[in-house]
Formats: C-alpha cells, structure tokens, sequence
C-alpha cells in the first residue's frame, strides 16, 4: 500500500512550518523595546512542533486513504465550483435565484432528477428568505427580483 | 446550600417564558440534528451559532437554545441507529449492536422508546453530577496561575484525540495548525500585525465560527458526494407501541449503572462520549452475562449505551463550564459561542456570570424532560423527516451554513473563506487529520499565548516556570500520559470497538 499522502503533506507542512517560523523573525521589534515574550515567541515555538509532527509523518506515514478519482473527482470538483459561483452571484442575482441555481445543482448532482431538484432549490430559497426577511427581519439581497 | 441557591437563580431564568420558548426550539433541532446521518451535534451546533447571532437574542437564552441543541442532538442519535442501523452520531453507534435487531424483529417502537427513557436516565444523572461538581472545580479552578493554565491547555489538547485516537502525532499536527492560524491577525499586546500580508480582511485574525462551519459542513457536503450517498437507505417502519411499567422498571438498574459511568467517561479528558457508550455496553453485557441475549435485541443493550453517551455528553460540559478547556468537538463548537458572546469561560464564570452558567444548568434539566416528552409522543415526525434522502437534505444544509455566515457580515469574502475550509477539511480528514483539535487552537490559541506571556513576565523571562509548582507538573505529566496511552493502550480498545462494529454489518 501506498503511503505516498502522508509525505507529501508532511513535505509541505514541512516548508510552511519554515516559512512561518521566517516570517516569525521578520516582525517590527515592538514599540518600547524587546521582552522576554514578544510577539514572535509563540509562533517560533508553534513552528518548531509542527516541523516536529511534519518530520514524523514523512519518516512513519501511515497508509493512504484512496482519493476520488476521474469521475467522483470531477462530481467534487463540480460542488465546489457551484459554492464558489453561488458566493459569487449571491449580491449581483439575488439570494433565491443563486439558491435555486445552487441547491438545485448539487441536489442534481448528488443523483435528484434535475426538475425536481431546482424546484427544492426554489422552494428552500424562498421559504429561508421570507423567513429571513419578514420573520427575522434581516433582509437577504433580492438582485433583479427587486424591480418586478 | 450555595448551590441549591444559585440553582434556584438559575431555574428563575430558564423559567422565562421567552428561554423555555427557546429551549423547545432547540431541543427539537438538536434531535433532528442528532437524528439525520450526515449532520453530527458539532456541525449542527456550528451552523446553529450564526443564526443565533443575527437573532441578536441575550447571551443567555443563546446558550440555552444551544444547550438545548446539544442535549436533543444526543437523543437523536439513536433514531437511526435503530431504524436505519446507521448511527446518526459517532457515540451511537453502540446503539446499533442491540437497537438495530430489536427493530428487525418488529420492536422498533419499543426500541425507540427504551432509548429515549434511557437517554432521560443518563442525562438525569449527569445533570445531577453536573451541579455537584462543577462549583467544586470551579472552586479548586481559582488556585491556578497563568502557568498552569498553559499546562492545562497543553493537556486538553494532548489528550483530545483520545484514548481511542489513531496517530497522537497526527492529533498534535492538527493542534499546531489550528493555533497557527489563530495567530493571524493584529497582536492583541504589542499591536503587530502577523502574518496579515496587508490584506484588510486579516487583519482581525481569522473569524473561527467561519472556520468551524466550514471545516464541518462544506467536508461533509463532500463526503456525501464522494461516497455516492444520495438516495440514502431503506429505512424498517415503526410499529405502534406497546409498552408496559415492568419492562421500563427492568431497565432501571442497567440505565443507573450507565448513566454514573457515562458521566465519569464525560469528565475524564480523553474519553468522551464514544468511549462511554463503549464501556457501558461491555460492562453491562459482563454484568448480565449469559441471561442476556446481547447483540440479537436486547432491551439493556439499548439503553446501556444511551444512558452512557448521554451521561457521557452532559459529563463533558463539566471542564467546558469550570475550566473554559472543552474535551470534545462539539463542546469545542459551545465554548466558541462562549468566546464569540465575550465571556470568558472558566472558573471566573461561576462567579461573575453566575446566572448565566446557572441558567444553562437549570435548562439542562429542564431541557431533558422536555426531550422526553418530545421524543415519546413524536417520534414518528422525526422518523418522517428521516426518510428525506440525503441528497436533498445536504443541499439545504449547506444552504442555511452559507446564509448564516453571510448574515453576520454581509461580506462575500467570508463566504469564499468558508468554501476554502471545506476544501482543507476536506483534505485534513482524507489524511486522516482530526479537525477537533484544529478548532480547539483556533479557539485556545490567543488564550494560551497569553497565559504564556504572563507566566513569563511573573518569571522575567525563566521558562521554568512553565513546570515550577507541583500542580503544573502534575497536569503535564497527565498531558504526556494522554499522548502515550493511545499508543499502548488504544490499538486494543480500536480492535474490540470495530469488531463490535463489524458485528453488527453482517
């Protein structure tokens, strides 16, 4: 079995733990002169353990867990994406398009026939907003919908 | 005596007509929340935070409705164990072993209410415990120093993987981690910025309720994906119930038993309410012995480890109230609502919060009956709402997760930050990485930094200090303990826990 993960991680937990302990050094010295614990004696020590757990983890990894992969992989890609674009069009479109679009897409993806699934996305998005807007009168964005 | 008056302080505010309202509202979420497979009591509690804030409600009904959550998703956890043989909750899972069969043979409504009276039992003696010996520790708790504390919260997270837990090592990363990323931001004493890179948004550090909604809601939302879990199970219908007083008066003894028992696993760091509800079935099958017929549906098979997690959980809540070091995730999750509300947990709380904390006790208890009440008579919406497939019901989860966030700041910015912890969760878990811990620093980390800085200027700068009183030496010996044990200890524990596991997926 591979235990390629671990490793790898364990290599690039390394460079950070660098990195950070780095950027640990480069603070201004605060203003009234340097104490005992300044504000780069808790990062040092951070760094240093997590060089300590990165350098084990490269000498004993432990066994892979498989990852997705093509198809499972591009399905995880898709959900991701499709928060990514519902963050994105939230303000410009408003929040019960950007829900139904969605809630529609993963419950589509996650195997609901697609009709169905943008009208839970429908529902669920106007049911939380009229919620939202006149229950708990925190109003969410409405985009477009505003005007009609 | 002083106890029996600040409960009666704290039963004056649970009784507010406006904390009881909100009280039922949390437990029938919670034991939704417990009940659906996919949303554990951590991450329903998590996304439960920011809707909480934009509530605006008072710090105290907040607490309680998220005590409330807490509480229920316990009960919950076990409507799926019996009827789906998934547990709904990590800690339910020994519910299955009695509570699955029991069902199969046409019992499930039985099942169902044995359990619910068993979880009552536990919670009941825990509560009890609860009130005996918080002010106790609370008491004891004031003798510590800021060195001490530091020890402390080295020990909480040495010993937060648990007895059970896989790689200490890897516990000890996730830990490094999350108090790395809690040092992001403007140094609170000296005013220096770290590691912001002059983008504005960091420099108030990183908000952990994005983080902690993120790395629980979005990576399960993958999860679910990955596995191809949509349509979800096939669930055994309910059968109407019949039950007489003998059978719930022969489950007496067994829920007593495991709900003392439980408490203790809940209070002891590193156990937990997995391991509560481990030992308390073992315990009671070796009690029982051959006149039992464990495994094939036995009543005290089901109520054992319902009164062990449920002691177990209101066990957990004692070091969260009295020392402000929570020792599981989803008490992690309470004691960042703590933090988020500006009060210091610990054992400063039980004096300068005191109707407060006493309020949040006093709706523990009233909180339980109301769950039993909820959970006899309506059983049957929530195994109604269980039948909802995952695939609709993760959607709208992670819907409600983004308008929470997105009603605190109306910033989308946060929103990506969140999707970006998902993702890293999603990462962290696959190697397998806790992400308790990682919460727990982000959580602890500016507490922690400080306690060290101040045992340092007490000492000018001598590090010895750290382990100067014997106090401080015992809590790190404990601490070292909680690393080595998993490593000698947990292989055996692991073993016997999958093999009880496994019987039950035959």
């Amino acid at each position: 079995m591979s235990k390629l993960n671990d490793r790898v991680f364990g290599l690039v937990m390394l460079v950070v733990a660098v990195a950070y302990y780095y950027g640990a050094t480069q603070f201004p010295v605060p203003f009234g002169g340097t104490e005992a614990v300044g504000p780069e004696t808790f990062p040092k020590l951070l760094a240093v353990i997590l060089a300590i757990c990165s350098l084990y983890m490269i000498v004993k990894p432990d066994a892979d867990n498989p990852w997705p992969v093509s198809r499972t992989f591009l399905e995880l890609g898709i959900a991701v994406a499709t928060l990514i674009v519902y963050a994105l069009l939230l303000e410009p479109i408003g929040f019960i398009l950007a829900t139904t679009f969605a809630v529609g897409t993963l419950c589509w993806r996650m195997g609901a026939k697609p009709l169905r699934s943008y009208l839970t996305g429908l529902i669920s998005g106007v049911v939380v907003y009229v919620l939202f807007t006149y229950g708990l009168e925190l109003p969410l964005p409405l985009g477009p919908l505003e005007m009609s | 005596m002083e106890t029996l008056h600040y409960l009666s302080l704290g039963f004056g505010v649970a009784l507010q007509p406006e904390n009881l309202m909100f009280a039922l509202i949390g437990c029938f979420i919670g034991t939704l929340i417990g009940a659906l497979p996919g949303l554990g009591p951590a991450n329903g509690v998590a996304i439960l935070i920011p809707l909480a804030f934009t509530l605006g409600l008072p710090p105290e009904t907040a607490l309680i409705m998220l005590t409330a959550v807490y509480a229920g998703a316990m009960y919950g956890g076990r409507i799926s164990s019996i009827l789906l043989n998934i547990p709904g909750d990590e800690p339910a899972m020994m519910t299955c072993l009695d509570g699955y069969p029991m069902a199969r043979k046409g019992k499930a409504a039985e099942a169902l209410a044995i359990s619910a009276i068993a979880s009552f039992m536990g919670s009941l003696i825990a509560t009890i415990g609860l009130i005996l010996l918080a002010p106790i520790l609370a008491r004891f708790a004031l003798t510590f120093g800021p060195a001490e504390y530091f020890a402390l919260f080295v020990l909480a997270f040495a010993t937060l993987g648990g007895i059970t837990g896989k790689n200490p090592m890897k516990t000890l990363m996730a830990a490094a981690i999350g108090l790395i990323i809690a040092t992001v931001g403007i140094d609170l004493s000296t005013g220096t910025q770290r590691y912001t890179f002059n983008v504005l948004e960091l420099y108030e550090g990183v908000d952990f309720i994005i983080a902690i909604v993120g790395l629980f809601a979005i990576s399960e939302l993958l999860f679910f994906i990955e596995e191809k879990a949509g349509p979800g199970r096939e669930m055994i219908k309910v059968n109407p119930l019949k039950l007489n007083w003998r059978e719930i008066g022969s489950i007496f003894p067994t829920t007593l038993r495991s709900g003392v028992l439980g408490f203790i696993a809940g209070v002891l760091p590193g156990a937990g309410a997995s391991l509560g509800s481990f030992i308390t079935y073992t315990l009671e099958k070796k009690i029982v012995g051959k006149k039992g017929y464990f495994g094939e549906g036995d009543p005290r098979g089901v109520a054992a480890p319902e009164a062990g997690n449920n002691g177990a959980s209101s066990g957990a809540l004692v070091p969260m109230l009295t020392l402000g070091v929570p020792g599981s995730g989803t008490t992690a999750v309470l004691l960042a609502m703590l933090v988020s509300l500006n009060i210091t947990p610990g054992p400063l709380m039980f004096t300068q919060n005191a109707d407060l904390v006493w309020g949040v006790i006093a709706a523990l208890l009233v909180g339980n009956f109301m769950l039993l009440l909820l959970n006899i008579p309506l059983v049957g919406v929530f195994v109604k709402i269980l039948s909802v497939p995952p695939m609709y019901l993760l959607p709208i989860v992670t819907m409600v997760a983004f308008v929470g966030i997105y009603s605190i700041s109306h910033s989308t910015f946060d929103l990506y930050f969140m999707i970006a912890f998902g993702v890293g969760g999603y990462i962290l878990r696959k190697l397998e990485i806790p992400l308790v811990p990682v919460i727990l620093g982000l959580l602890l980390g500016p507490e922690m930094e400080k306690n060290l800085r101040h045992a340092m200027q007490i000492s000018d700068g001598d590090w010895s200090i750290l382990w100067g009183s014997g106090l401080s030496i015992g809590l790190w010996l404990v601490a070292i303990i909680g690393l080595l044990l998993p490593v000698i200890v947990g292989p055996i524990l692991r073993r016997r826990m999958q093999a009880a596991k496994a019987k039950t997926e035959d």
